[in-house]
Order: C-alpha cells, then sequence, then structure tokens
C-alpha cells in the first residue's frame, strides 16, 4: 500500500515488531482520519514521520520503567487476615447477667470458704445484708479487701512444732 | 520484728480442707440431682410426642435446658401463647420465647422461624398499648437476625423493618434501644438489607436519638448500628445516607467512650474504604486531628480502626493526604511501626507506603518527621508482613523522590537490609527490591557516584545475590537481575581500594562508607 502516494498522515504509533528472520522493523500505525480498524503495519524504512517514532520510543521506555517500579497509593487489601479484627456485623443480646462479686456493689463481710478452682484460688464471700455468697478471684480479694482475706488465712493457722536439740532452752522471744 | 524460738520453729499451714471437700460433696448431689431431671423430662417430652404428631422436631436443642431456664413452657405452649391474643399470655410466651432464643448454647433460631413465629413477632412489635410486649418481640427478633442470612432475611421478609423504624420513635427507652440493635442485625447482614433499612427512613429517627444525655450502653448500640449503615461494598451506601450520617459520627467521634469511639471509627474505615470523592466528605467534616489523637490511644479497639481510616485516606488524592500530613499523622505513624502489635506495625507501614507514593514535597516530610530510622529497623527485624510493607514504602520513596532525597534514604541504611532481603521466596518483592537497588544505582550516576554505590552494594552482599538471581526460574526475576549487572555491573573491573580515597568533592560518598564501615558487620569480599 503507498501512503505516501496517498498522502495519509500518521497520527500514532501504536506497536513495534521485529521481524525475526529478516531482522526488519516494523510499525503498527494509526492513520490521521482514519479509525483504528484501517491501522496498519509498515516497514520502517517507509515511514517519514521521525518525531511520531521518537515520541513512541520515548513512551515506551517510560512506561516499562513505570510498569516496574509502580508508584502510586495502593488501596486497602480487601484479602487482609487481619479482618478479624472489625467490628462483629451482627450481635446476640443474651440473658442479663445477674452481677458477681464486686459487681454487685455490696461490702465484703467475711470469707467463709477457699477453692482451687482451675489452678486459680477462689473465695467464697459472705456480703453484709445478703444471704448469696458467691466466688471470686482470691487476686481480687486481696486487693480490694485485704483485710478480710488476712482475716480468713489467720483464722486457720496453725503451727507446727518440731522436736529441737536444745529442749530446754524456753524463753521466747516476741 | 517476729522472731521463733528453737521450740515453735517449724511451719504454718492452712486448713482449708474442711470446706473443700464438703463442697465437692455439694457439687456432686447437685449434679445429681440434676441428671435425675432430666432423664425424667426427656422421658416426659417423649411420652408427649408420641401422642402429638408434630414434625417441628428436627434440631433438638436439649429439652432438660430449655426446662431449667426458669420457663416451664414447652415449644409448642410458647407458639400457641404467642398467637393467642389474651395480652398477658402473650406476653410469658413472647418472653419465653426471647429466652430461649438467647440462651448462650445453640439458642433454636432455626426453630423459631420454622414454627412460623416471625408475621406474629412483627405484628407484636406494632402494640403500642404493651411496650414490654414490644421489647421482648424486638429482642426475640434482634435474635433471630443476628443467625446467618437466611435467618435475617426471614425477619427481613417478614416485614420487621418498618415497625423496628416506627420502634425508634417509642417513648421507652429500652423499646427503643432494643429496635436499635435489631436494625443493627439487619443492616449489617449486607448492603441489601443495609439499604432496605436505610431507604425505610432509619436514618433521621437514629441521629435524632444521639444526644448527650443518652445512656452510654444506648449510645454503643446506636454507634454500632450506624458503623452498620457504614459498611458494605456492591454497592457502597448512597451519598444521601452518607451526608445525613457524617454530622453524627463526628459528634460520636469527641465522646470518651472506648466502644462508642471504636465503632465511630471502624464507621469511618468503611466510608473511606472507597472512592476518592468518598474519602473527601470524611475529610470535609473535619475528623483529621481527632483521629491523629485517637491514633495515639493504649486502647487497640480505637487505634486499629483509627489507623486503617487515616491509611485509607492516603490512599486518596495528594490533597486529601496533605490534609492529613497537616493533620500531624507524621508525628505518630513513625512510632507506631514499634507497636508490640504486628499489625499495627504493618497498617503504619502501608500508610507510609502511601505516603511516599505522592510529591516529593510529602516525601520531605517523611524524611523530616523521621520516619527513616524506624523503617529501616522494620525492614531489618520486622515480621514478613510488616517488611512487605516497608520494602513498597522504599520503592515508592525512590520512584518519586529525588537524587537528593535518595541521597538521604541511602544514609539511613537502608540498602544492607534490602539486599538481605533478596533472598526471601516472594518473587514480586524481590522484583520491587531489584528495581529500587537500579534505580538508586541510576540516581548515583547522576552525581558521578555510580562507581561507589557499586561497590557499596558489592560490599553488602549485594552484587552476589543480584547475579545468583540471573538465573532464578521466574523469568522476571531473572531479567530485571540481568538488566541490573548489565547496565551497572559490567563495566572493566577498577582497583577496588584506590577511588574511596580519591574521592574528596562529595560529602556523601565520604559519610556513606564511615556508616558502613562503622555498622556493618564484615561481608564477603569483592569477587575473584
Amino acid at each position: 500500500m503507498g501512503k505516501k502516494q496517498n498522502k495519509k498522515k500518521v497520527e500514532e504509533v501504536l506497536e513495534e515488531e521485529e521481524e525475526e528472520y529478516v531482522g526488519k522493523v516494523e510499525y503498527l500505525l494509526k492513520w490521521k482520519g482514519f479509525s483504528d480498524e484501517d491501522n496498519t503495519r509498515e516497514p520502517e524504512e517507509n515511514l517519514d514521520c521521525p518525531d511520531l517514532i521518537a515520541e513512541f520510543l520515548q513512551s515506551e521506555k517510560t512506561a516499562h520503567e513505570t510498569d516496574k517500579s509502580e508508584g502510586g497509593k495502593r488501596k486497602a487489601d480487601s484479602d487482609s487476615e487481619d479482618k478479624g479484627e472489625e467490628s462483629k456485623p451482627k450481635k446476640k443480646k443474651e440473658e442479663l447477667e445477674k452481677p458477681r462479686g464486686f459487681a454487685r456493689g455490696l461490702e465484703p463481710e467475711r470469707i467463709i470458704g477457699a477453692r482451687d478452682s482451675s489452678a486459680e484460688l477462689m473465695f467464697l464471700m459472705k456480703w453484709k445484708n445478703s444471704d448469696e455468697a458467691d466466688l471470686l478471684p482470691a487476686e481480687e480479694a486481696n486487693v480490694k479487701c485485704p483485710q478480710v482475706v488476712i482475716s480468713f488465712y489467720e483464722e486457720r493457722l496453725t503451727w507446727h512444732s518440731y522436736p529441737s536439740e536444745d529442749d530446754d532452752k524456753k524463753d521466747v522471744k516476741n | 520484728m517476729l522472731t521463733c524460738s528453737p521450740a515453735c520453729q517449724g511451719g504454718l499451714t492452712i486448713e482449708l480442707r474442711c470446706w473443700e471437700y464438703k463442697y465437692r460433696q455439694a457439687c456432686f448431689a447437685r449434679r445429681q440431682q440434676r441428671i435425675a431431671v432430666s432423664l425424667e423430662l426427656r422421658k416426659a417430652k417423649k411420652d408427649e410426642q408420641a401422642l402429638k404428631r408434630r414434625n417441628i422436631t428436627n434440631v433438638s436443642p436439649d429439652p432438660a435446658d430449655q426446662q431449667t431456664k426458669g420457663d416451664s413452657l414447652t415449644l409448642q405452649e410458647i407458639i400457641s401463647g404467642v398467637n393467642a391474643s389474651d395480652p398477658e399470655l402473650c406476653f410469658q410466651a413472647t418472653q419465653a420465647a426471647r429466652k430461649m432464643l438467647s440462651r448462650e448454647k445453640n439458642p433454636p433460631l432455626k426453630l423459631i422461624v420454622d414454627a412460623g413465629l416471625i408475621p406474629r413477632l412483627v405484628e407484636l412489635l406494632k402494640s403500642s398499648l404493651h411496650p414490654r410486649l414490644q421489647f421482648e418481640a424486638a429482642w426475640a427478633l434482634t435474635n433471630i437476625a443476628s443467625g446467618a442470612t437466611e435467618l435475617t432475611r426471614a425477619v427481613v421478609d417478614g416485614g420487621a423493618i418498618q415497625p423496628l423504624v416506627e420502634l425508634l420513635s417509642s417513648p421507652h427507652m429500652t423499646v427503643c434501644e432494643q429496635a436499635v440493635w435489631a436494625l443493627g442485625n439487619i443492616a449489617g447482614d449486607g448492603p441489601e438489607f443495609r439499604d432496605n433499612v436505610i431507604s425505610s427512613d432509619a436514618i433521621p429517627h437514629l441521629l435524632t436519638l444521639v444526644s448527650s444525655s443518652i445512656p452510654v450502653p444506648f449510645l454503643r448500640n446506636i454507634a454500632w448500628t450506624l458503623s452498620n449503615l457504614c459498611r458494605n461494598k456492591n454497592p457502597y451506601p448512597s451519598d444521601h445516607a452518607v451526608k445525613q450520617m457524617l454530622p453524627a459520627l463526628f459528634y460520636l467521634l469527641g465522646h470518651p467512650d472506648k466502644e462508642v469511639l471504636s465503632d465511630t471509627c471502624w464507621a469511618l474505615s468503611y466510608l473511606t474504604d472507597g472512592c476518592d470523592a468518598r474519602i473527601g466528605q470524611v475529610v470535609d467534616t473535619g475528623v483529621l486531628p481527632r483521629l491523629v489523637e485517637l491514633m495515639s490511644s493504649s486502647e487497640l479497639n480505637v487505634l486499629t480502626p483509627s489507623l486503617r481510616t487515616v491509611g485509607n485516606i492516603v490512599t486518596g488524592t495528594d490533597h486529601q493526604t496533605q490534609l492529613a500530613l497537616d493533620a500531624g499523622i507524621l508525628s505518630v505513624l513513625p512510632q507506631l511501626l514499634t507497636h508490640p502489635r504486628s499489625s499495627i506495625q504493618k497498617e503504619a507501614a502501608w500508610a507510609l507506603s502511601n505516603v511516599a507514593a505522592g510529591p516529593r514535597q510529602h516525601i520531605q516530610q517523611l524524611i523530616a518527621c523521621g520516619a527513616l530510622p524506624p523503617l529501616v529497623a522494620v525492614l531489618k527485624n520486622g515480621e514478613f508482613k510488616v517488611q512487605k510493607e516497608a520494602v513498597w514504602t522504599v520503592a515508592n520513596f525512590t520512584t518519586g523522590g529525588s537524587v537528593d532525597q535518595l541521597i538521604q534514604l541511602v544514609q539511613a541504611g537502608v540498602l544492607e537490609p534490602l539486599i538481605n532481603l533478596l533472598t526471601i521466596p516472594d518473587n514480586k518483592i524481590v522484583i520491587i527490591i531489584l528495581d529500587v537497588l537500579f534505580f538508586i544505582l541510576q540516581a548515583a550516576e547522576k552525581i558521578s557516584q555510580k562507581e561507589n554505590m557499586c561497590l557499596l552494594i558489592e560490599g553488602l552482599g549485594g552484587l552476589d545475590r543480584i547475579e545468583a538471581l540471573q538465573l532464578h526460574e521466574n523469568h522476571q526475576v531473572a531479567l530485571t537481575a540481568l538488566n541490573i549487572i548489565e547496565r551497572h555491573f559490567s563495566e572493566e573491573e577498577e582497583t577496588v581500594t584506590a577511588l574511596p580515597a580519591r574521592d574528596q568533592d562529595h560529602k556523601f560518598l565520604k559519610d556513606l562508607t564511615n556508616t558502613y564501615h562503622c555498622c556493618t558487620t564484615p561481608k564477603p569480599g569483592p569477587r575473584p
């Protein structure tokens, strides 16, 4: 096709292709005033649009570089494994829980028992003005009512005495 | 001071065994009794079922559990009671249904739905003369809607939304609050039901409820429901709905309660996870300064969503990012790189990577706020997911920064950890690192320091690694590595020793070689 004779103007160089065996470079061209359907491939020597070719080669280079570096904002990762930290989409309302222990707002009277509940020491607490005793962690009682805890332990102290060599020494220093 | 005479030396024990034993006995006795009771009940239930033919037996919750809840109504009694016209009977039955639906383990949601109770429960929502009944019905529907999608759908199909929205205007606060919760569950299912709730005009009524005088638990529910109305994509909530909610969200953001703050921040994070225009809507309300404050919270539930929101905002336009920078995000983000939780570090690094993707003024602010040292630290020691984000940050910095800024980046010590990361199996990240090295070498070339930069990289073991990557099975990795070698390392070998000493003109390289000689452990020597 003799483009020079028809004097069609090259609008844009779209692609560059190198023929394998011949080693010839061809360009895919868009012609001014014609649609993309009329694009043609032309060998290098047929072209008389050095500026367009230079522009094309430059843009190729930049595109390549941009692909490589991929600067630009990245939106949130929708497959993030941290999704589990989001707030629950649905919530079931359960029975209103009865307040227990100190949450009942009562004053401790005395500890009436202790229990080792799955490696955590629990106290059974009698509260003032209530017949209902309940369990609470010793850790909490130690902080919130230490005197009550001490009384509990003191009431249950047992002394062991072992026979000593100096049995006749009887003075006790207090 | 207490001293013991030899006579009483020994030890102390505290006698607790007595009570413990008695307690154990009591526990055992109670358990025996429970077993006996449940056996009785099962037997009775079997007899009952043998007499009546029912098709609702499928999912069988332990009948004993139902009974011991304090209500002795069977499922059949509940069904007929709820449908009864007598208000008191109806109330008892509805409350019993509610209790069944609220129990901790496997509440029989589907059972109640299959019993066809939803339409009746929806009807009961409208009994304004009996607010306690409205409350129980709303609670029952809340819990059904808290289940899987088909259960929520059953509630929606039963026409619950409209009456629930009307309950938002109830003079009884507990009824109101329950309606808020139910609508929250419905909206939380997905965009379809969310929009159904919105088009039933829920938002204005919800906003009316927000005031400083309502109890905190109620406010928490409202914040949570609002967040569900902001949630989900495909489609996003409408502009009109968002415009209505934003002022309320701004107000709630100033509240001191942690849970209110958390849900409000989640709402904002959903909104900012959208197009730039949507981000703009959020930013225009002026939430940024408060978000920066909340990013310093010690409460993880507040920090996580506020950080996410800010991270989303800086994915927007340069102008929006500038506003975020003006609000002071860079006074907090670098510190978050050392937060004990790696998920927080990751989000902070991700946000920084997007700031680094901006114009040079933004990159300059990154440098000025001292982000580079903690970034390098994370590159060295962070968990892999955090290191990845840091690599992106460096990559964006490299492609967008000026030569001078790149020099500062190198001076901060990024080269060593980057080179060490070249051995990871993540090909995409390896390619990014190679590109970074390529760019840095190019920049060095521009200031005639290429040979020295090559030596630096070689000295850190980089050349060996890049050479090895030329043989990588991934085509693009191999090509990228090859490109670097060909472009920057294929000059004739020069005598290694002379160069650094010769450089008098440019302070940069002097500083750099000093830094590396002091700080790095000896690396493998130059190639033979």
